[in-house]
């Protein structure tokens, strides 16, 4: 009895995790497909051909547009950590006048939907003459009020006898925030780098409005204009492209799965 | 030469004062130990002392230094915390070592302190250890060694053996005050428990609601508390006491309530408004319990007697505590009593007020005669 229930839940398992992974793997594996197989739903290519991601590399300029990917979500995962954590530590940890207000305003943030702010900042952009360069794909993002708060939740959980130590030690707060805060705080550290790379690697809409300058182009952005611009002409193409986009995000993941998985189990936070 | 002083120190949260006209002098390579309940600001003014708290008004000098506007790393002390503080990603070497780095004093230096220090408090073996991997008393014993290797002008202990089973307690009670003789470093301690703070102190200072109640030596504030709040602080267990009056018979003064009518001597109530009601104070352990079927019992003089009926006896071992009711009054009061002779529950038993050990608060609890 013991044993069948275990089988059973087990088959269940097993299925809804074929079902979950199965799309993925013939995604992957249809762009080493020929253009005459992309229609089956095999797993195992007959014949591997590497034709797609030719096709696409030649077509546009994807390899740029990788690096101006990297570069963009690398910057502004950086910043984030940097001048989030600085700012929820003042949040968190140091009295001053205006404390309450900044945290109220910092969640009322979180209540303007970003689709609302998108005219007004893209009309700065402009008259900031930013339109086709980093600059205007990096410093809206430069600060993430969820990674604000995020960030000083965890660190309120700190012990004050940690920084009244610290004091006494002498460190000045920058440095009791980057040598003790840090190394304490990996996990939310993690969770926020990992939401806020993957947030910026996947953003299409904001570079489709600001950037039209195809060597300045991200690579979700070239891709849609690729693939929706008609340019990858086959399935396998397209699938080929796709493919170029995901695999960073999963490699991010892979890196830094156990703190990860630690700190969604820590905060309740679900994915 | 006054190592801490402190001059008018008050301290405001917002409208509430915390710490009210602080006026003190701490002598060089002293214990002073600040003692109150929960809210008596003894915690506050020893953050002030350390630069972690701001000071609203008043001056505060180490060594003459004016150090009210210093920050911590230039104060000079080290402090020592209830939950030790250390950084968890250390080992016990780099938690000992840090605050040394950070003032660049020269590597073999540091290690000769760290030597030192770790030699003294027996945590040699545990210097590469993280602070996760130690027992609460080594722990404990880390944080001492953290602010030891400084040597720093004065110490600061802000309840540092809360944390800590009663054992242990006692045990790094006892190590506390031996390494602070040997180091002769003037030493602020702050606690609430009354016992680390006769056993540890060379003076006392008692705090109530951010005010000085009282200074002095551990033995005077025992014997001649200044108001019923010192008097029902310091002891263990607490002083007994007793809502009444005066009345004078014969030229002799008794103290009289329901069911208790006791001598006390003259001089004690010399200052007493003989109209005011008073309340009287004696310890447990001034008390002496008399079975009432004890045949001594009715041969001294009645004046100093009054009878109680048993209703609870504690048995510590050494001694036990009998609580008793005042037969002929609602009092509850409490006596230590030695093993040879308890008595049962239920029994009526004789106690008697030696006169001399009385103590005797006016109706604002001040105390009206504290000479013994």
């Amino acid at each position: 009895m013991k044993l069948l229930r275990r089988v059973v839940l087990y088959a269940g398992l097993t299925i809804a995790a074929i079902s979950f992974i199965y799309p993925f793997l013939w995604m992957a594996s249809s762009t080493l497909k020929p253009p005459a197989e992309v229609g089956s739903l095999a797993l195992i290519p007959q014949n591997i051909t590497l034709d797609n991601y030719r096709t696409m590399w030649a077509r546009a300029p994807f390899g740029r547009a990788l690096l101006n990917s990297a570069f963009v979500a690398t910057t502004i995962t950086l910043a984030v950590l940097v001048f989030g954590s600085m700012t929820a530590y003042a949040m968190a940890r140091l009295n001053f006048r205006g404390r309450p207000a900044l945290n109220a305003a910092t969640i009322a943030v979180l209540l303007v939907p970003g689709q609302l702010t998108l005219i007004p900042l893209y009309t700065l952009i402009v008259q900031l003459g930013w339109i086709d360069s980093y600059a205007a794909l990096i410093v809206p993002y430069l600060f993430n009020a969820t990674a604000i708060l995020m960030l000083r939740q965890f660190f309120l959980q700190i012990p004050q006898s940690l920084i009244d130590s610290a004091r006494m030690d002498g460190m000045s707060e920058p440095r009791i925030l980057f040598t003790i805060f840090w190394p304490l705080s990996k996990p939310v550290l993690s969770i926020v780098a990992i939401f806020t790379f993957m947030g910026a690697w996947n953003e299409v809409l904001w570079p489709l409005l600001v950037v039209r300058d195809q060597q300045l182009m991200t690579l979700p952005q070239l891709l849609t204009v690729f693939a929706l611009g008609g340019g990858a002409g086959t399935v396998g193409v397209s699938l080929a492209s796709a493919m170029v986009l995901v695999v960073p995000v999963v490699m991010a993941y892979m890196f830094l799965q156990r703190n990860f998985i630690e700190s969604m189990a820590g905060t309740g936070i679900k994915g | 030469m006054p190592s801490v002083t402190f001059e008018h120190v008050r301290k405001r949260f917002g409208d509430s004062t915390v710490v009210e006209d602080f006026d003190l002098v701490v002598a060089d390579g002293e214990l002073l130990v600040l003692v109150g309940g929960s809210g008596s600001g003894k915690s506050t003014i020893l953050r002030m002392v350390a630069g972690l708290e701001e000071v609203t008004s008043g001056t505060i000098r180490i060594d003459q230094r004016d150090v009210t506007a210093l920050p911590p790393r230039e104060r000079d002390v080290a402090m020592v915390f209830q939950d030790y503080g250390l950084y968890p990603h250390m080992t016990v070497r780099e938690n000992l070592s840090l605050g040394l780095r950070l003032r660049k004093i020269p590597r073999e230096e540091i290690d000769r302190r760290v030597t030192w220090a770790a030699g003294m408090l027996g945590l040699a073996p545990l210097l590469d250890r993280k602070p996760k991997q130690l027992s609460g008393g080594q722990r404990q014993r880390v944080a001492m060694g953290r602010a030891m290797v400084r040597e720093p002008k004065v110490f600061l202990f802000d309840e540092p053996l809360s944390n800590l089973d009663a054992g242990l307690r006692a045990q790094m009670r006892i190590e506390i005050g031996g390494l602070q003789r040997r180091l002769k470093t003037t030493t602020i301690y702050v606690t609430h428990d009354q016992v680390e703070a006769m056993t540890l102190g060379d003076r006392i200072v008692v705090l109530a609601d951010g005010r000085i109640q009282q200074i002095g030596r551990p033995i005077d504030l025992y014997r001649a508390p200044v108001n019923r709040f010192v008097a029902g602080f310091i002891g263990t267990p607490p002083m007994n006491f007793v809502e009444g009056g005066l009345r004078e018979d014969n030229g002799e003064v008794f103290f009289t309530t329901q069911g208790i009518n006791v001598m006390v001597s003259r001089e004690k109530t010399a200052k007493a408004n003989a109209t005011e009601p008073l309340t009287l104070g004696i310890r447990p352990e001034d008390l002496r319990v008399e079975s009432s079927r004890d045949p001594s019992v009715g041969a001294g003089p009645p004046s100093d007697v009054f009878t109680g009926r048993v209703v609870l006896v504690e048995r510590l071992g050494g001694i036990s505590h009998v609580h008793f009711d005042v037969e002929g009054g609602g009092d509850r009061m409490m006596a230590s009593v030695s093993n040879d002779r308890l008595p049962n529950i239920g029994e009526t038993i004789t106690v008697r007020v030696p006169p001399e050990r009385v103590h005797l608060f006016a109706a604002d609890g001040r105390a009206i005669s504290n000479s013994i």
